[in-house]
């Protein structure tokens, strides 16, 4: 048995790889999947295409081992194996794995532990630091505790307000900050201005939601059949994780969700979560606020930066969100060209 | 002593260990063995061994055991500390 790494950009590469892949039962091969493999590896046998794995970031991606090969496991743990060391030596002791539900147990049985499970996808993830770690970092609280999930990007005042309302309610709030990077504003400015912009209200808490609360760009489902699948997949294991993982041992006992007037992937998510998240964790749908009759949202806000727009944004942002874009307003709006309004 | 940077040896393969290395206090290790039950306090006692004698005596580890003997269990421990530690290059003959 031979391994060596393959470069799928190149087109022979890519058709040996993908051929083997259809054999194997995985058919999905959109480009926004694809595009985030950086290194992908291949077992031979006799000359034979035997298994392939791929790395891209912190995730383990395309794990096809052939049939012939798959009594004992024997190959698939060299497989994992491989991958995890070639994992290291890129400085990543972190990954995670998406899968179907009937693989969990061989993952598992190399270590991977179990995040969430729905009836057509599974998370699991290995190594240091987990979701263990993850959770004891965060402080801990007596009490009826509340929390609240946003990207804001960036903070306004229709944030505002529902931490406002979970605030008031509530012995004490986490408001959860997804991590990922596809926004506007950065990561670092996004928690940054929602620390800023909650700090007078001494029962809420600002933290990461890090590798766990996790924005829909990151999950690959390239192992289900059909987009209509592949929507409520997502939305569920996010809802089951935040479940188990984070609302559990947090002792949260209710999330705060805004209304989705606009946007139907939010709102689709948000019923998502509301059935799954009750009984152990109640959900509230608080309205949106308004200003001058029009609802407030951070798209609306982008636009507006867009358009220098300053009457809107005044009506809009809070002091400190306003204090950000005032000093930064030609690098957001050189993005905003950049990148088309995100 | 602590150790400096995370850290990966071994395979997951039969009669392997794999053992991850990171920072933490205390020797803390999470031991995911089949024998477990059977040979999992030795299995701990020849890594938290090897580790002190590196003078290693914080850090957190994870392995993942597939029934190594305990040769290979301090191989691959010697292998961990000396990658945290960041020392491949002067291997450490006190601990052969």
């Amino acid at each position: 048995m031979e391994v060596r790494e393959i470069n799928i950009a190149i087109p022979r590469y890519r058709r040996k790889w993908q051929s083997f892949m259809e054999i194997n039962g995985i058919t999905e091969f959109s480009s926004n999947e694809v595009d985030k493999i950086e290194k992908t590896f291949m077992w031979d046998e006799d000359g034979d295409r035997a298994a392939t794995g791929s790395i891209a970031g912190n995730v383990i991606k395309y794990v096809a081992v052939c049939s012939k090969y798959k009594e004992g496991g024997a190959l698939f743990n060299k497989v994992v194996s491989y991958l995890l060391q070639q994992a290291a030596q890129m400085g990543r002791f972190h990954l995670f794995i998406f899968t179907k539900p009937k693989y969990v147990q061989s993952f598992e049985y190399v270590g991977f532990k179990k995040l969430a499970v729905s009836e057509n996808g599974a998370i699991l993830e290995t190594g240091v630091p987990g979701i263990t770690e993850y959770i004891e970092k965060l402080p801990h609280f007596e009490g009826k505790n509340g929390s609240i999930v946003m990207n804001a990007n960036p903070f306004t005042l229709g944030h505002r307000r529902l931490v406002e309302v979970a605030s008031s309610k509530n012995d004490h709030v986490y408001v959860f900050v997804v991590k990922n990077d596809v926004s506007l504003f950065t990561y670092e400015e996004r928690i940054e201005l929602v620390k800023k912009g909650v700090q007078d209200l001494k029962n809420v808490t600002v933290v990461s939601g890090d590798d766990y609360i996790i924005s829909p760009a990151t999950f690959p489902a390239y192992f289900l059949k059909s987009d209509q699948e592949i929507g409520t997949y997502q939305a569920r294991l996010d809802a089951i994780l935040f479940k188990d993982q984070i609302a559990d041992p947090l002792d949260i006992t209710t999330r705060y969700l805004g209304k989705e007037p606009y946007s139907k992937t939010t709102d689709s998510y948000n019923h998502e979560l509301l059935d799954i998240l009750p009984p152990e964790v109640n959900v509230e749908i608080i309205d949106r606020k308004t200003a001058d009759d029009k609802i407030i949202s951070a798209t609306k806000v982008r636009q507006a930066i867009l358009d220098n727009d300053q009457a809107l944004l005044h009506e809009f942002l809070p002091e400190t969100t306003m204090e950000f874009v005032k000093n930064n307003y030609p690098d957001l709006k050189k993005k905003l060209i950049e990148k088309g309004s995100k | 002593m602590g150790i400096k940077e995370t850290a990966l040896a071994g395979t997951l393969e039969s009669s392997d260990i794999q053992i991850t290395l990171s920072e933490g206090s205390g020797i803390n290790i999470d031991l995911d063995s089949s024998v477990e039950a059977l040979y999992g306090d030795q299995i701990k006692k020849v890594i938290t061994d090897t580790l002190n004698k590196y003078g290693i005596t914080d850090a957190k580890v994870k392995a993942v055991d597939k029934g190594a003997l305990d040769c290979v269990v301090k191989a691959r421990t010697m292998a961990v500390a000396q990658r945290a530690l960041g020392t491949t290059e002067e291997p450490n003959w006190e601990v052969l």
